[in-house]
C-alpha cells in the first residue's frame, strides 16, 4: 500500500473579506500563531502552507542564545499544560541567517517575538532586525518563566512605558506589546503601552500557575511557577480583551484558550482585531488552518461579509 | 519523509502483561515510511480535559497491511484511558489521530557486523525493528532483555524467532533467566563479544538509569552505544522546546533530533 501524499492544509476560500489591519500590519486573515507555540513555523510546514496565515509569530528571541530552564519544562493540567520554556532561543542573528529568510522565501507575513534581559536588549534585538525581513515586532514584556526581563518589566507602569518608549524610537515598523494577565489592572498597563507608542497590544501571555505531585512532593515543572495556557484560560482571556477594549484605541490582538473557529470569534466580539493560536496547535497541527476556516464559516453563517464587523460587537 | 497527521484505526489494544498493552492501528502512510526508532505522536481519543498527545515508540510496522504495533505500559490517565479503550469496531472509525514518522532513527556505524541490542522492560519494543533490519542485512546480532518478572517479557517470543536462537534474559525476581538486573549480561556480553570478536554497536532501550549503566559498559569497552530517550514532550514536530535533553552539544530535542541519541553526547 503506497501513502497517499498530504498536502499542507490551506485556508478554504471564501466570500468573506478576511483582511485586517493591525496596527499598520495587513493580515490576510485575522489569524497568527501565539509566540513559542509554533517556533518560526518550519517545523509546522508539513501539515500547515504557513503563507496562508494571516501571520507567523515566532519564538521569543533575544540579542544572544538562551538556554532557558531546567527540566522537567511542561506539566498536563486540567484543560490546559504549564510550561517553563524560559525563552531557549539561538539569538537574533540566527534567526536572521536561517528562519527570517525561509519565511521570507514560502510568501509568509513574519511577526517577530523580541525578549531581552534589559531594556536595552530590547532595542538592541530591534536594531539587528531593521535589515531583516520583518513585518512586525511583539515586544515581550510578559514571559512568566525567566528571572530577568520578561513579566518583571510588564507588571509596571513606569517600566512598561520605558520599554516600550525606547523600541518606539528604535524602529518605524508595527509595534505590537504583549501584555501578561498577571497583574492587578491589565487595562492600565495597556494604557500605558498605547501612551509609550504601541500600534497594538498583544494579550494574553500565560497565567502564572503551578502544579505539584502529591507522591513525590514536588512541583511537575523544575521552577515551581510556569506559565498556564490552554483552553482553561479562555475565560480570563476575553475578560482582558474585552477590559482593554474599552481603555485603548489601538487594536488587540487576542489569544489565550484558542482551539477553533468559534473561540477566535468571541475573541474578536470582545474587542480584538486579530487572534493568535497558541497551544491548540500541539494538539491538532493544523489548527491555525481550521480557526480560520472555522471564522469564515462563522461569517458566511451569519450573513457577516468583513471580518471586521466582528471586532468589538458584542452586543449584551 | 515529511510527517503526516493521520487518523488511525485502533484494531487492537489487548492486555498482554502487567500494565502492558498492546496495540495495533491502522496507519497505513505512517506504516509505510517509519524507520527503527521513530516513534508516532498520538491524539488518544475521549481524553476531555488532558489536551497534550502522547508520545509512542513502535514495536513493528507492516508495511503491507498498514498497521503499526505498539507496546505500552500504563504509567498515568493518559495511557490508562488509552489502555481501556475498545478498538473501533466499524471499518469507518478512526477514532485516534498519529503525527508521525517522528524522530531520529537507530543508525548503527558502517559496517557493523556484530551488535548487541540491550531492552529494559517496554523499551524493548523499540529495538525490534532495528533488530529485524540488521538481522536482515546479514549482521550477527545478541538481545539482553530484561523485566521485572517473567510475565513482563512480552517481546521475548518475537525476539527468539527472529534470531533463532537463545535471547539473554535476566528478571528482578529471578522468574525467567538469572536473577538481577540485565546489566550483568550486558558487561558479560561485551567482554565475550562473538566468539572473541568484539560488538561494532550497542542500542539500548530501557528506564534512563539503565541506559546510563550501559552506555558506560559501552564506553569502558570502546563500543559505540545510542540510547532513545523519552522526554515529557508537548508538540512532538520540534517546535516547544519541551522535551529538550542535555548533551555536550548543547540542549537537543527529543523529538526531532532524538529520540535516538548517541550516548557519548548525552549529558547524564
Amino acid at each position: 500500500m503506497t501513502a497517499t501524499p498530504m498536502l499542507p492544509a490551506t485556508a478554504a476560500p471564501t466570500s468573506v473579506n478576511m483582511a485586517v489591519n493591525l496596527g499598520g500590519l495587513s493580515m490576510k486573515n485575522p489569524v497568527t500563531t501565539a509566540s513559542g507555540t509554533f517556533a518560526a513555523g518550519r517545523e509546522y510546514s508539513d501539515f500547515v502552507d504557513v503563507s496562508a496565515l494571516g501571520a507567523v509569530t515566532t519564538k521569543g528571541v533575544s540579542l544572544n542564545g538562551w538556554e532557558g530552564n531546567a527540566s522537567p519544562r511542561i506539566a498536563e493540567v486540567p484543560s490546559g499544560m504549564l510550561n517553563s520554556i524560559g525563552l531557549q532561543n539561538p539569538g537574533v542573528e540566527h534567526l536572521k541567517a536561517c528562519e527570517l529568510p525561509w519565511l521570507s522565501e514560502v510568501g509568509a507575513t513574519a511577526i517577530v517575538n523580541v525578549s531581552g534581559h534589559s531594556f536595552d536588549e530590547y532595542v538592541q534585538v530591534i536594531e539587528a532586525l531593521e535589515d531583516a525581513p520583518v513585518d512586525a515586532y511583539e515586544v515581550n514584556i510578559s514571559c512568566p518563566n525567566v528571572d530577568a526581563g520578561g513579566m518583571t518589566i510588564g507588571t509596571h507602569v513606569e517600566s512598561v512605558e520605558k520599554v516600550v518608549g525606547m523600541c518606539r524610537k528604535a524602529t518605524r515598523r508595527p509595534l505590537i506589546v504583549k501584555l501578561t494577565p498577571n497583574v492587578t489592572d491589565i487595562a492600565e498597563i495597556a494604557r500605558a503601552a498605547e501612551a509609550a507608542g504601541a500600534d497594538a497590544i498583544s494579550l494574553i501571555n500565560t497565567l502564572m500557575g503551578m502544579a505539584i505531585d502529591a507522591d513525590r512532593r514536588c512541583t511537575l515543572t523544575s521552577r515551581p511557577f510556569a506559565g498556564f495556557s490552554g483552553p482553561a484560560i479562555k475565560p480570563v482571556a476575553l475578560r482582558c480583551v474585552w477590559q482593554c477594549h474599552n481603555a485603548v484605541k489601538v487594536p488587540l490582538l487576542g489569544m489565550g484558550g484558542i482551539s477553533n473557529g468559534t473561540d477566535a470569534v468571541e475573541f474578536m466580539l470582545a474587542g480584538a482585531t486579530a487572534v493568535a493560536v497558541g497551544t491548540a496547535n500541539f494538539v491538532n497541527p493544523q489548527a491555525t488552518i481550521d480557526v480560520i476556516d472555522g471564522i469564515a464559516e462563522y461569517c458566511e453563517r451569519h450573513g457577516v461579509k468583513d471580518v471586521n464587523e466582528l471586532i468589538g460587537a458584542l452586543q449584551c | 519523509m515529511a510527517l503526516v497527521n493521520e487518523r488511525v484505526r485502533i484494531l487492537e489494544n489487548e492486555c498482554v502483561g502487567p500494565n502492558l498493552y498492546l496495540m495495533t492501528l491502522s496507519s497505513p502512510a505512517i506504516a509505510a515510511a517509519i524507520e527503527p526508532g521513530q516513534f508516532v505522536h498520538m491524539k488518544i481519543p475521549g481524553m476531555e480535559g488532558h489536551v497534550l498527545r502522547r508520545p509512542f515508540s513502535v514495536y513493528a510496522a507492516d508495511t503491507a497491511g498498514g498497521t503499526l504495533d505498539v507496546l505500552y505500559q500504563t504509567v498515568g490517565f493518559g495511557t490508562n484511558h488509552l489502555a481501556a479503550l475498545a478498538p473501533d469496531v466499524a471499518n469507518e472509525i478512526e477514532s485516534a489521530e498519529l503525527i508521525g514518522p517522528v524522530g531520529r532513527r537507530w543508525q548503527a556505524p558502517a559496517g557493523t557486523q556484530r551488535a548487541l541490542l540491550v531492552g529494559g522492560g517496554v523499551g524493548a519494543a523499540p529495538l525490534f525493528m532495528l533488530c529485524q533490519e540488521l538481522v536482515g542485512s546479514g549482521v550477527h546480532v545478541d538481545v539482553v532483555l530484561g523485566a521485572q518478572t517473567a510475565d513482563a517479557l512480552v517481546c521475548l517470543k518475537r525476539y527468539e524467532q527472529l534470531l533463532s536462537r537463545d535471547v539473554r534474559v535476566a528478571t528482578d525476581d529471578g522468574t525467567l533467566g538469572r536473577k538481577g538486573f540485565c546489566t550483568s549480561l550486558v558487561q558479560e556480553a561485551l567482554a565475550a563479544g562473538v566468539d572473541g570478536a568484539p560488538y561494532q554497536y550497542v542500542a539500548c532501550c530501557g528506564p534512563e538509569p539503565l541506559m546510563k549503566i550501559v552506555a558506560g559498559q559501552a564506553a569502558e569497552a570502546g563500543v559505540p552505544c545510542q540510547i532513545s530517550l523519552e522526554k515529557r514532550m508537548a508538540c512532538g514536530v520540534g517546535a516547544c522546546l519541551s522535551c529538550v535533553v542535555d548533551t555536550v552539544d548543547g540542549k537537543k530535542r527529543s523529538c526531532v533530533d532524538g529520540p535516538v541519541f548517541d550516548a557519548e553526547k548525552v549529558v547524564w
